[in-house]
């Protein structure tokens, strides 16, 4: 890419960061990375209370650990985020559209890739901020109840820095991925909603799918970078375990190569629509 | 390199409703008029002419480039659509400096340009203010400031009159009369026709998606030939004169003007009536002046688009 | 002095009745819903498993015809709380997706577009307007919820002799759930489609709301090991109201009146914010 092709993108996401960062219409983004944070937090706060007042739940830093691990595969990844980067990334078309404002882009001498290119990196950042951010409160929340010795036991000899960082990374793989489900839905159909459900019903059925269409979705690529891994609920229904197919978790390298490559063959098929996309407002 | 905006065979439809159909032009530099009732194609055809939609038929060329090239294309044209509509939370002067620097004008540049254009428009004072607080006439002012700040050879302004006060419009005229004097296209859609009269060098008028006339406006009111022309005689004996005409195989309609200082004669060939004029003037009948009343926009609309374009 | 010519008279004609004025948003409502062939195509989707459900009870009741495929001698299907408790559950999974596709274009491209003042400048008051809005999705959902519910027990009833009062629980069951299931599905998704003013966004937002609900409560109750948190999951709520109809003693977290009073809740909360949002006014910032 040259270079004015490079200031184009810049150029694209100084205005996008701004959009999507103070928006009001994306409040509720701000609300789905809090709420575990809060959650987390309430969690300390009574646990501390309990410690003060002489009784104690005996929550070991593996326990919590373990609990963390649930709610980030089963609430956050598969929830939190992939709602929170519907909202923002199916903003930055389909919202233009309906904010009538998206001809400013295509009136400027500018490739309408590179205009997409720019809109999913000032995506990509605003909900990686986001969502890391809160990532790193929630792991801030849950340690907090516990004493600096075991913290630093924690993270210096239990693997714990080397697992926060696996955390963040998956947040931003989790908003790379999503983003670029999202962006492609965004341009592709006027109602984005539908094919957000089927998304949404697609992952949540990943464990059931077949080995080689667990492939095509990004929770399997998230679910094997996880630090602590969940297993299958001994309360599923048995006629749904049997479809359960446990697929080798990939190694780390391969899913981050995987997702990369799944993002990025979305990312091209994006590409060529945005070709052909023609602003017909009165239809939003 | 073409100094020509080209259009081929070509059709827009949407779906199953007609955009434009089968339009071939070939606009050359200076103030065009696009001229049509509601719906007759004029913001279609802007719409191709940027790409902003795309033929389903046939092709475009704009100074030799096709729209399938914005990098080389947006550096030529501006355009300033109908849409009332900003991004979110940008002031005048944000609004075109951040979209200057997609040009790739560095930020010195950018900033030159952007208050240059503002000034142009006249909105220096509002510019620091968020668009989203301006009125409908600053909003048009602001959209123009936007499409002129690179400066284009290629302007398409639609509806770019709407909303402004007559100072503020004069100014704008004045502003499409300096690009047209610079050898730029400007092309514009309006409804207010004498408007359309006073400033295009050409016009097309279009209806129901197509174009059913272009060009200099009196040379289409020539080829309107199914419609008498109107002329307007000023003279001191108007009933004499009237009489004569009567005598003359082309004129069809003679009426007394109504302040009676003058005759309104509708003539099937003009070129041999103003011939006629000539042999008249010699023989004392006190000609003060000949005028032809409908060769005009209103008229030669009336004539083509009718009461199509009053529905 | 000038002189006009008076061609405009007002319209004299009968007008429709005060107290079912709200309708005519529904009869306008209809008419654009049933124009998208998605929509329709679902709506009718929606029929397919009533349908199955009709067709099973016939075959039960005339289980003769049919034993050389069965080769046995009891029912086919067990009439009983649990045939009804999926009925209902399948039906609302559908009038939520019906919802969604819905229930954000009802009000908020009015809103967008400041195209309430249209109405309200009518004799229509803010109240008929939310509640010409909200029958458009009651009845809608009506005809895929407790409908063929109470068809499918009606049914049941007339192929066997003394079912119906034996079972007259169902009923209320199909009715209750139905009705609860409607009110806070409806309300919810106006409400979100006032509140953010973007169909889109409000589709999202009702499948985030009920999604995040749902695993947001389970966060609460592993982090903070509690069942509180089964208070934001709207369906876990309304499945409780339903089982405690038509499946006696299966352990809930909540009574069926708790479970109601917190949905009624929710349904107020949807209420008021919708009644903040749709006001003949609009500011300009």
């Amino acid at each position: 890419m040259n270079l004015l092709r490079w200031q184009q993108v810049l150029g694209v996401i100084r205005l996008e960061i701004r959009k999507t960062f103070f928006a009001k219409r994306g409040f509720w983004i701000y609300l789905l990375a809090l709420a575990p944070v809060g959650l987390f937090l309430l969690h300390t706060i009574i646990e501390i209370q309990l410690r003060h007042m002489g009784r104690t739940r005996d929550a070991s830093i593996g326990q919590m650990s373990f609990i963390y691990a649930g709610i980030f595969q089963f609430f956050y990844l598969r929830l939190a985020i992939f709602f929170g980067c519907l909202g923002i990334f199916m903003n930055l078309f389909r919202g233009e559209m309906l904010d009538k404002s998206l001809h400013f882009y295509l009136l400027t001498p500018m490739r309408r890739e590179v205009l997409l290119v720019g809109k999913y990196l000032a995506g990509l950042i605003a909900a990686s901020v986001i969502f890391s951010i809160s990532t790193a409160l929630q792991l801030a929340a849950v340690l907090a109840q516990f004493d600096s010795a075991t913290i630093s036991h924690f993270l210096y000899q239990s693997h714990g820095l080397s697992q926060i960082a696996s955390y963040l990374g998956v947040t931003i793989l989790a908003c790379l991925g999503y983003g670029s489900v999202f962006l492609a839905a965004g341009m592709l159909f006027r109602n984005p909603i539908i094919p957000a459900a089927v998304v949404l019903v697609w992952e949540a059925a990943n464990p059931v799918l077949p080995s080689i269409l667990k492939k095509i979705s990004v929770i399997y690529y998230l679910k094997s970078l996880c630090p602590v891994s969940i297993p299958v609920d001994p309360g599923m229904p048995s006629l749904l375990a049997l479809l359960v197919s446990n697929a080798e978790p990939v190694a780390g390298y391969l899913a981050v190569t995987g997702l990369l490559l799944l993002s990025a063959l979305i990312l091209v098929a994006s590409m060529k629509r945005v070709r052909r996309l023609e602003i017909n407002y009165t239809t939003e | 390199m073409s100094d020509r905006i080209i259009f081929d065979n070509v059709s827009k439809f949407y779906g199953d409703v007609l955009g434009v159909n089968r339009v071939n032009l070939s606009i050359p530099p200076g103030i065009t008029s696009l001229v049509g009732p509601n719906g007759s194609g004029k913001t279609t055809l802007m719409n191709l002419m940027t790409g902003l939609i795309r033929p389903t038929r046939g092709s475009i060329q704009i100074l030799g480039m096709t729209i399938d090239d914005p990098e080389n294309l947006f550096r030529v044209v501006g355009y300033s659509s109908q849409f009332d509509s900003f991004p979110k939370g940008l002031s005048g002067y944000e609004f075109i400096y951040s979209y200057l620097l997609l040009y790739g004008f560095d930020r010195a540049q950018a900033d030159e340009f952007a208050w240059r254009a503002i000034d142009r428009v006249g909105l220096r004072e509002a510019a620091q203010r968020k668009v989203g607080g301006y009125s409908k006439g600053m909003r048009q002012r602001i959209r123009l400031a936007q499409a002129i700040a690179h400066n284009p050879r290629v302007l398409i302004l639609d509806e770019p009159l709407n909303g402004l006060d007559p100072l503020v419009r004069a100014e704008t005229i004045a502003l499409f009369r300096s690009f047209a004097g610079e050898g730029c296209h400007v092309i514009l859609s309006s409804h207010v026709l004498h408007e359309v009269d006073i400033i295009s060098d050409q016009v097309i008028l279009m209806s129901a998606g197509y174009v059913v006339a272009e060009g200099n406006i009196q040379s289409v009111r020539n080829e309107i030939q199914d419609q008498p022309m109107q002329i307007l005689i000023r003279c001191k004996q108007p009933s004499e004169l009237a009489a004569r005409f009567f005598e003359e195989d082309d004129v069809v309609e003679v009426r007394l003007h109504h302040d009676r200082a003058g005759l309104l004669v509708k003539t099937t060939n003009p070129t041999r009536f103003y011939r006629s004029m000539n042999h008249l003037a010699r023989t004392g009948v006190g000609l003060e002046s000949v005028a032809p009343v409908d060769d005009d926009v209103n008229s030669v609309y009336e004539y083509l688009i009718g009461e199509e374009g009053s529905r | 002095m000038a002189v006009y010519k008076r061609s405009y008279r007002g319209y004299s004609g009968a007008l429709t009745p005060a107290w079912s004025r709200f309708l005519v948003l529904y009869r306008f409502a209809r008419r654009t819903m049933f124009r998208s062939r998605f929509q329709t195509g679902f709506f009718t989707l929606c029929f397919f498993f009533p349908l199955l459900c009709l067709l099973g009870i016939y075959a039960n009741a005339h289980l003769s015809a049919f034993s050389f495929l069965t080769k046995r001698s009891g029912p086919l299907l067990k009439m009983d709380g649990s045939f009804f408790y999926i009925f209902t559950s399948v039906q609302c999974t559908l009038a939520f997706l019906l919802t969604a596709f819905l229930g954000p274009g009802l009000v908020s491209p009015d809103l967008a577009n400041g195209a309430l003042t249209l109405y309200l400048c009518r004799p229509l008051a803010r109240t008929e307007y939310v509640l010409g809005k909200l029958s458009v999705l009651v009845i809608t959902l009506s005809w895929i919820t407790w409908v063929p519910g109470a068809v499918l027990f009606f049914t049941q009833s007339a192929m066997e002799k003394g079912w119906m009062a034996a079972n007259f629980n169902l009923l209320i069951g199909v009715l209750v759930g139905s009705f609860l299931w409607i009110l806070v599905l409806s309300l919810l998704s106006l409400a979100l489609s006032a509140w953010v003013k973007w169909r889109v966004v409000a589709g999202a937002l009702l499948l985030a709301v009920f999604f995040m609900g749902g695993g947001f409560g389970n966060a609460i109750n592993a982090v903070l090991q509690t069942q509180q948190g089964y208070l934001i999951d709207i369906a876990r709520l309304i499945s409780i109201v339903e089982v405690s109809f038509f499946r006696d003693g299966t352990p809930q977290p909540f009574s069926p009146l708790e479970a109601s009073l917190a949905l009624l809740a929710i349904a107020g909360c949807c209420l008021w914010l919708l009644m903040r949002k749709v006001r003949p006014n609009e500011v300009i910032e």
